[in-house]
């Protein structure tokens, strides 16, 4: 029962916060400047259309009124439509005001959704390669404490976060992509092209992973049933694999639910750097051609995911140790 | 804030006779003693030195183009190198050296001011929310869990995005990034103070809220947050590169990191030196930086673990 | 490649004299042999700049989606402008043209051709794209002026110019830059924006996210392509451009730097093709809406510019030019009075102008794009370093491609910005193209100016029979006055690069970049 009420409880709280996240992000992109309806019609177009889009369109509206519309908006699972890209999914530009692509714009749900799977496809894969580069190191560390296990592991994570992903991403893809060949990775047409930009994100993401591991190993090890399990005629593997790791995976899960924002952020430059063509990409193309309705959706959609994905991370860790508190 | 200052302010912990040295004191003596941490501390005091220094008695002007002399390689590559550009040039002929250096001066100022910032928003917030109580607390403490759920970076680039990106643009905006944790450290320890006597003692003796959350409460959140503040210091540095790299961080002329290795990613493969040697010097400063807070991190455990 | 351009120009003016006799041109003969190679596969071609989204023709002045109907459409005429033979056209939809006089131009069209979707290709199709889009408020203004046709019959059609008050001989190059379209669109704008109908070589068969993908047409007029088809795809940054194309990704890529140039150079397996482009890279200045309205403050920015810096920076994808054409234009000539770099001037035009060593100007914004044009960045930051040390206070913006289209072009109350950096590039030596399309006021794209005197000499030019005296009108009078009105300065001539895979054999490209794929082949 009171799982029932625990999710309905954070369901409830996470609404909330994506109506101030919404708000907050409707808010300042009404009042920046920069003219969206100048965008809208284009360069080319004389005032009075501008105006008359600008009514139109309900820009001329009170925000709270437009907010208020757009949530209906959202509610009915339309997130508006680009102001610069076209149903064709081209990209557009000095387009003139009464082209009548211009009313044909792609709807930014479309564009996320199509985007969105090649950009799980790299998160998957660069947790998957942070816990490879993170068990050994941390698991080491974390059976060891104060030997060189444990100083290797300090040191490797203070260099891996100290890392300029863009910048390992930059060198990378030119020694590995152009100079020796081995991998491709700038673009997308195949499975191998997520390997490298991957990579790259799980060496951003490792340190705090070997960390938690180390940490909590560690503090496992030194409780009394570990201790004691030698004396029950338990071999030593079996013991950390059967206590330690499972006692380590809940600090690992709630780690998750926060490296799903540091996660978040190295897509949208890794896949700028690799030309991937996934959400990260899009979202930097919108800011940069300042095409507010994307900016917006992707914001929105991503904070949703983002406020979903943690409940569900405390949901699982309630599983795994039921004492935890709702 | 200066160690200093904060040990004047530090109140006498209550045990009596015994002369003991403050949380902040015993952690900084714990870090001290770590090589990591000194490793760290002069490296970093090091290229501090270099960037506020060099480029000031330097001849050359970090902005200054020079077309013809453009594509020289750093010290001992190739045959054009020469000691006038120790790092080489750039693609228009601006001292590689000079920019890094300059870059690093912004980049230190910017996360070092935004994280001043997060530090003051978010102990601000933590102190009074902690503090007052009751539906302050509340409604503070939801505003946090908002914000903890937006992936900054996409706030950040939008932001900067639409407006146009100035130093102090920059550093509000990632100062707004990481507040909460402060926030609720900040919170969690007033909660525990609060119930001392020495803070329910200046209660009696009259003493304002103001001088209470500020003269006693504040020095108490430094131990368990300093080393988050630098490792911070480190993360935003790395973010405004980002901000560079992606035309959104301080404007050109005036170098940052992230411009300059933006640039630079076209010369790669035929003057691989604008993009790595920045990269490089970031590199070592930000792992300098993460030597130190790791560092602290780990003397403040054993710092509890003693006192345990 | 050099040109040879005082031949050149004896060549054009002789061709203009030519049609101006009466004379006709027979199509030469360019067929491509119809075999179809197997092993040839599909052409990848990285575009530098982006598709509108719309399209129809007439819709937009994107040099990508120019290229791109180079592939897709069908034109009267082509011109190679081949360095041997820059006057020649070759005949593609036209079976040959004739000026029959001062205002009529007959085109005698191919039988037998078909669009895309199978509608037969007549006189009532050229009837319907050159009425439609001459028309003065189609956003490409390529034509000379509003334009009639005369259909006499379904293979006759006679461009009539009668009405519209200048010769019809203007259209004799340009029949190489008009893509045709099929009246039943035009009839009905929407469908011609929604998908490309042609008869060019290529069919469109979708959209990929950024890549057009097009297919062969086996029917096409001068014959079957050997390739399959063209992957035509935008990618908007040129380091990525070149690494696809070294790993293989690209066959073929466009508008590469000098650096690329050396790296590939450096490879095995790649070859290069350089050519003087009809391209010339301006400043432009928002003449609209002060402080840019005075030519004062122009002639300023102007002299203190030192342009040898420039071409310095842009290396091999640079050539010096001294006039708002490109030496391959018809016209051509090296303006005496072309503003050169001179702080004195500088300082002298700003103290007139009312501002001193600059003091009293607002901050002025100079946008520009990355990733298209070779170096905008860097030739921008050199700029801007230099207007500031005439006072000048100057906000340099570095745009993505798309967002820079978007603020290219003057508006009411004038342009984004005070200046803005782009070039222009026709296919085709017709100078009013450039000329007509940006310094006339009933156009006056980018700069939008608006100047009764400019107007008079670009009537004067446009409205001379004897090409003689045309060119010696664009030489003596527009050209010199350019130089003292100075709406735009004119940076430097284009240099095209590209560069491809050595197994992609016999593609053609176009001095304003268009590619012939028909006689190619691209083995895997």
């Amino acid at each position: 029962m009171y799982l029932l009420n625990f999710l309905v409880r954070r369901l409830f709280q996470g609404v909330i916060v994506l109506l101030i996240v919404t708000f907050a992000i409707f808010t300042l992109l009404r009042v920046v400047p920069g003219d969206p309806v100048r965008l809208i019609v284009g360069g080319m177009a004389p005032d009075e259309v501008v105006a008359q889009k600008a009514e139109e369109l309900g820009l001329n509206d009170p925000i709270p009124v437009q907010f208020a519309r757009y949530l209906g908006n959202i509610l009915q699972g339309d997130l508006g439509n680009s102001f610069l890209r076209p149903k064709s999914g081209a990209t557009v530009g000095a387009a003139a005001h009464d082209d009548p692509t211009r009313a044909d714009r792609a709807e930014v749900l479309d564009l996320i959704l199509e985007r969105i799977p090649l950009t799980l496809q790299l998160a998957a894969l660069a947790i998957v390669f942070a816990l490879i580069i993170s068990f050994p190191l941390g698991i080491a560390a974390g059976l060891n404490p104060g030997k060189w296990q444990d100083r290797l592991a300090f040191f490797a994570g203070s260099v891996f976060v100290s890392i300029p992903s863009f910048w390992l991403g930059v060198v990378l893809a030119l020694l590995l992509s152009v100079q020796w060949g081995i991998l491709p990775s700038i673009g997308y047409k195949g499975f191998e092209y997520t390997i490298l930009p991957a990579f790259v994100l799980a060496i951003e993401m490792s340190p705090f992973i070997i960390r938690t591991l180390s940490v909590s190993i560690a503090q496992v090890m030194q409780e009394e049933f570990i201790s004691v399990a030698p004396l029950r005629g338990l071999r030593r593997t079996r013991i950390v694999a059967a206590h330690a790791i499972r006692n380590a995976s809940i600090p690992l899960l709630n780690l998750f639910g926060i490296q799903l924002g540091v996660l978040l952020g190295g897509v949208l430059v890794i896949e700028l750097i690799f030309d991937y063509p996934g959400l990260g990409r899009l979202t930097i193309n919108a800011v940069l051609q300042r095409d507010f309705p994307v900016i917006q959706g992707v914001a929105v959609f991503i904070a949703g995911l983002f406020v979903f994905i943690n409940i569900a991370v405390d949901l699982a860790a309630s599983f795994i140790d039921p004492r935890l508190e709702y | 804030m200066t160690d200093t200052a904060m040990k004047a302010q530090m109140p006498v912990p209550s045990q009596v006779g015994e002369l003991r040295l403050s949380p902040t004191q015993r952690m900084l003596k714990e870090a001290w003693a770590r090589t990591s941490f000194k490793a760290g501390f002069f490296v970093f005091i090091g290229l501090i030195a270099a960037a506020l220094v060099f480029p000031e008695v330097s001849s050359i002007d970090p902005t200054k183009m020079n077309v013809r002399a453009r594509f020289v390689p750093p010290l001992f590559f190739g045959e054009k190198w020469t000691w006038a550009h120790p790092f080489g040039t750039d693609h228009l002929g601006r001292d590689l050296l000079l920019r890094c250096l300059i870059g690093l001066r912004w980049s230190v100022l910017i996360g070092c001011a935004s994280v001043i910032m997060m530090f003051v928003i978010g102990c601000g917030l933590g102190l009074y929310s902690g503090f007052k109580g009751n539906w302050t607390d509340t409604i503070i403490m939801r505003i946090t869990d908002a914000q903890l759920s937006i992936p900054f970076i996409i706030l950040a680039i939008t932001i900067l995005g639409v407006s146009r990106p100035t130093v102090p643009a920059i550093i509000l905006v990632l100062g707004l990034s990481s507040w909460p944790l402060y926030a609720r450290v900040a919170r969690s320890v007033t909660l525990s103070e609060k119930g001392k006597e020495y803070i329910r003692a200046q209660r009696v003796l009259g003493a304002s809220h103001w001088r209470i959350l500020f003269l006693f409460l504040a020095p108490a959140i430094l131990p368990p947050i300093a080393f988050v503040a630098v490792l911070d210091v480190a993360r935003m540095m790395i973010f405004e590169s980002i901000l560079g790299f992606i035309g959104l961080g301080i404007q050109p002329p005036t170098p940052s990191f992230g411009s300059i290795i933006a640039d630079g990613r076209k010369y790669l493969i035929n003057a691989w030196w604008i993009a790595t040697m920045p990269g490089a010097l970031l590199l070592i400063t930000l792992t300098s930086l993460n030597l130190m807070g790791a560092a602290l991190e780990k003397a403040r455990n054993d710092v509890l673990k003693g006192a345990a | 490649m050099a040109i040879d351009r005082r031949d050149f120009l004896k060549r054009s003016s002789m061709a203009a004299a030519l049609a101006a006799s009466g004379a006709s041109l027979i199509n030469a003969g360019f067929f491509a042999s119809p075999a179809y190679a197997g092993s040839s596969k599909a052409i990848n071609f990285l575009s530098a700049e982006n598709l509108t989204g719309n399209w129809d023709p007439s819709s937009h002045t994107t040099l990508g989606q120019i290229n791109f109907e180079g592939f897709v459409f069908g034109y009267l005429t082509r011109a190679p402008m081949r360095p041997e033979n820059p006057d020649e056209l070759v005949m593609e939809l036209a079976e040959s043209m004739e000026l029959l006089d001062e205002h009529t131009l007959q085109f005698k069209l191919k039988k037998g051709v078909t669009f895309h979707n199978g509608e037969p290709f007549t006189a009532a199709d050229v009837k319907a794209t050159f009425e439609y889009a001459s028309g003065p408020d189609r956003p490409a203004q390529w034509y000379p002026g509003r334009v009639t046709v005369d259909v006499i019959d379904d293979h006759t059609a006679n461009v009539n110019t009668k009405a519209h008050g200048y010769p019809a001989s203007l259209f004799w190059f340009l029949s190489a830059f008009l893509p045709i379209m099929s009246a039943k669109d035009v009839a009905n704008p929407a469908t011609l924006a929604e998908r490309p109908n042609g008869t060019g070589a290529f069919k469109f068969v979708r959209q990929d996210g950024n890549t057009s993908v097009l297919e062969a047409n086996p029917d096409f007029v001068l014959g079957a392509p050997k390739v399959p088809g063209v992957n035509f795809t935008f990618v908007g940054d040129a380091t990525t451009r070149m690494l696809s194309l070294l790993s293989g990704e690209a066959d073929i890529i466009e508008r590469l730097e000098a650096e690329q140039v050396e790296t590939i150079k450096s490879k095995e397996g790649f070859s290069l093709n350089k050519a003087v482009s009809v391209e010339n890279k301006y400043l432009w200045f928002r003449c609209s809406k002060p402080p840019f309205n005075d030519y004062r403050l122009r002639r300023a920015v102007c002299h203190s510019i030192d342009r040898d810096i420039i071409l310095e920076v842009l290396g091999v994808s640079g050539t010096p030019s001294n006039a708002w054409i490109s030496p391959v234009k018809f016209g051509y000539v090296d303006t005496p009075n072309y503003p050169k770099y001179d702080p004195d001037m500088a300082q002298k035009f700003l103290a007139d102008a009312g501002f001193p060593g600059g003091k009293g100007l607002p901050k002025l914004e100079y946008i520009t794009s990355v990733g298209f044009y070779p170096k905008t960045k860097e030739y921008g930051e050199v700029i801007t370093a230099m207007l500031q040390e005439q006072g000048f206070d100057i906000e340099f913006s570095a745009m993505e491609i798309a967002a820079w289209a978007d603020r290219l072009y003057d508006r009411p109350g004038g342009g984004p910005g005070h200046m803005i950096d782009c070039g222009w590039a026709t296919g085709s030596p017709e100078p009013d193209l450039v000329l007509r399309t940006h310094f006339h006021s009933s156009s006056k794209r980018i700069c939008g100016i608006e100047d009764a005197e400019l107007d008079a000499v670009l009537d004067k030019e446009r409205n001379a029979t004897d090409p003689a005296v045309r060119k010696k009108v664009i030489q003596e009078e527009l050209m010199p006055m350019l130089a003292e009105k100075t709406p735009a300065l004119s940076l430097f001539t284009s240099v095209f690069i590209h560069a491809y895979r050595d197994e992609l054999k016999g593609m053609y490209i176009y001095p304003n970049g268009m590619m012939d794929a028909v006689n190619a082949t691209n083995e895997a």
